[in-house]
């Protein structure tokens, strides 16, 4: 045994622990407690019971909320893969356009989500400037109505999250080893093979990664539905803000314990994935 | 982030006022910013005192109109200082009552959020009435607060569309073959109260049998307009943009944003009949540092002259009744508290709102989803 190889780990290992410290800290401060302490209410709130959960299978308008806003989640994490992944491999194959792509994904992320939302009024009405052309040019007799639909909600969300969909995907095509898909079409493959094989398996972590991101992120959204998305369309944070107004504190809090719970299941259930880690390893290349 | 409730953009009338009005604000003709207010030259020596009052409001034109209306003449007059918050929310005041971390002196609220938070403990400082001026109407009094700001809810549409007839109560908002196109009404998402009164007098409920309201048969109501409504909105800001993107022909507005859509030229008009008479109110949360302040500048802000210089700066109207004679007629054609336009309102019984809210809005969910 080395004893004094022991005694030189040990305050080693506190380094880290003690540069996070002051983060840890604040987190723990303005942050997990208050959580907690909300929490807390959906089994202490009006008296400590665990009435609040055992409420929610019989309780009809969560139970449609939630399988709405889990429905809306799917479909914007689809749309922004199927958007988001070839615009990744672009960013990384052209050296030349990648500034101005970056640009382009990164100038509506700096944008605040209600002017976006506004943007999309605009474009979207009834008299917006899509129905306007698209009558314009003859292609249709009436106006279609897209503003004020679950579309709406759909169309704005997906371009709220596509950055955080591509981003994810752009770092795990970067890490990819070039001279993988050179011995790939030197061993006969065609591009498509190529990429279907080689590339894309490899990207994965990636796509993992970005697929997570995004349907959490999702789960939350509460301004745009409420500004461009149908009438019937009510999202878990719209019925928690409005159990908050209301004063069901219990309830809200049970609702957002809901919420966390999904989150978090579907985190747990995307690490169990293999090699997801990678995605997140910084790339310095 | 965009996770939870933001809570400026959706607390009733903040910060999309402040859009809205923004947006407006260049059309708005001058003469009717700078005609002359009445001035109030004394106050008693009890409203008098020294210190500070902090004031929540509700933030956007409406507190830029408080400050020059009240606001600032109350501290010349009686040495104590204002300090205004936007951004007031019964949930707030819930907050820091529990907490012992009182940041206001008083919130403008209304009747039904500061009697709703009673209803579950003890929130709001008792109102002092020896300090209130006589002027203020008796149904604007109450135990835990003070009504400061008379508004209506009310039917507006597109005068362009309907060939110069006119819709006038909820019968004819209902009435989609006379009156084509898409409504909008309030809906309960960000906490609304929805507008069950209409639903009632639309199915011929007369406006003086709307109270106590009968659930079931607003609800039979709600049903025969449900496919025309196209929103159901939660912020005032929205039934504007909606009528002047001509999203809608027809909704249910807050009197007062009519006229930024107007200023703007946008056709439309408010038809003021069988509307809603609401009032927002002061409250002074327990355990408020200045409380006796906060009392002396509720007391003085409810005074005739104040009261008329919020309504010449705002189309919304007063609770003292001596106000009127302070503003010109031309004025009064677009207050809530002309004599001839409240006539025509019903006045919004907060009491059965405040036995009932939770029921009703639970079932409003549920029918909305069914």
């Amino acid at each position: 045994m080395n004893m004094s190889g022991r005694d030189a780990r040990g305050p080693k290992n506190l380094v880290p622990l003690l540069l996070a410290a002051p983060l840890l800290l604040f987190m723990l401060a303005f942050y997990a407690l208050p959580v907690v302490t909300m929490l807390m209410r959906s089994v202490s709130d009006p008296a400590w019971s665990l009435s609040h959960y055992a409420a929610l299978p019989d309780d009809a308008v969560f139970q449609k909320v939630f399988l709405n806003t889990l429905y809306t989640s799917v479909i914007v994490t689809l749309g922004t893969l199927l958007l988001g992944y070839p615009v990744a491999l672009a960013l990384v194959r052209t050296r030349r356009w990648a500034p101005v792509i970056l640009i382009l994904i990164l100038l509506p992320f700096w944008t605040s989500v209600l002017v976006r939302s506004y943007a999309w009024m605009v474009l979207m009405g009834r008299h917006g400037l899509i129905n306007e052309a698209l009558l314009a040019a003859g292609l249709l007799e009436r106006p279609l109505r897209i503003l004020n639909t679950p579309l709406a909600t759909q169309i704005a969300m997906i371009h709220i999250l596509l950055p955080y969909m591509i981003l994810p995907i752009a770092n795990a095509l970067r890490q990819i080893d070039p001279s993988l898909a050179r011995a790939a079409s030197g061993l006969g493959a065609t591009p498509w093979r190529t990429f279907r094989q080689v590339i894309l398996p490899l990207s994965m972590p990636g796509v993992a990664a970005g697929v997570l991101l995004v349907f959490v992120l999702a789960l939350g959204f509460y301004i745009t539905p409420a500004m461009v998305g149908g009438p019937r369309e009510i999202t878990l944070s719209m019925l928690i803000a409005q159990q908050v107004d209301q004063l069901n504190w219990g309830y809200a809090a049970t609702l957002s314990a809901v919420l966390l719970a999904t989150a978090l299941a579907i985190i747990a259930a995307c690490y169990r994935l293999p090699g997801i880690g990678n995605a997140f390893r910084m790339n310095t290349r | 982030m965009r996770r939870y409730r933001l809570n400026s953009p959706f607390g009733r009338r903040t910060a999309l006022g402040l859009l809205g009005a923004g947006l407006a604000a260049p059309f708005i003709r001058p003469a009717a910013a700078q005609a002359a207010w009445p001035e109030v030259t004394s106050i008693p020596d009890a409203l008098k005192g020294t210190g500070e009052v902090r004031i929540a409001t509700f933030g956007g034109t409406m507190q830029e109109t408080q400050q020059k209306a009240y606001f600032e003449p109350f501290e010349k007059l009686s040495g104590i200082k204002v300090r205004a918050f936007p951004g007031s929310d019964p949930t707030k005041v819930k907050a820091m009552v529990e907490t012992g971390n009182v940041e206001w002196d008083m919130a403008q609220l209304s009747r039904g959020s500061i009697m709703n938070l009673q209803k579950h403990g003890d929130y709001f400082e008792k109102i002092d009435y020896d300090l209130v001026d006589s002027g203020v109407d008796a149904a604007y009094r109450f135990e835990y607060g003070l009504e400061m700001l008379v508004w209506a809810q009310v039917l507006a549409y597109r005068t362009d569309t309907f060939k110069g007839a006119v819709p006038k109560g909820w019968a004819d908002f209902w009435d989609t073959k006379k009156f084509p196109g898409d409504r909008a009404m309030v809906g309960t998402s960000a906490g609304g109260w929805p507008e069950m009164e209409f639903a009632l007098m639309a199915a011929g409920v007369p406006p003086e049998k709307v109270y106590p309201i009968d659930i079931d048969k607003a609800f039979e109501s709600y049903d025969k307009i449900k496919k025309d409504v196209v929103k159901w909105w939660d912020t005032g800001a929205v039934p504007i943009q909606l009528l002047t993107d001509r999203e809608v022909v027809m909704t249910t507005v807050w009197n007062g944003r009519m006229a930024a859509l107007q200023a703007a030229g946008v056709p439309g008009a408010i038809s003021w009949s069988q509307g809603l008479l609401k009032r927002d109110a002061w409250g002074i949360p327990k355990g408020a540092k200045n409380k006796v302040n906060a009392m002396k500048f509720a007391a003085y802000s409810t005074m005739a002259i104040p009261q008329a210089r919020v309504a010449l700066g705002i189309p919304y109207g007063s609770v003292n009744n001596k106000s009127n004679e302070y503003i010109p007629a031309e004025r009064l054609q677009v207050l809530p508290s002309a004599p001839a336009i409240k006539a025509q309102l019903v006045n919004y019984n907060y009491d059965w709102w405040i036995d009932n809210r939770e029921a009703v809005v639970n079932r409003f969910n549920k029918w909305l989803l069914s």
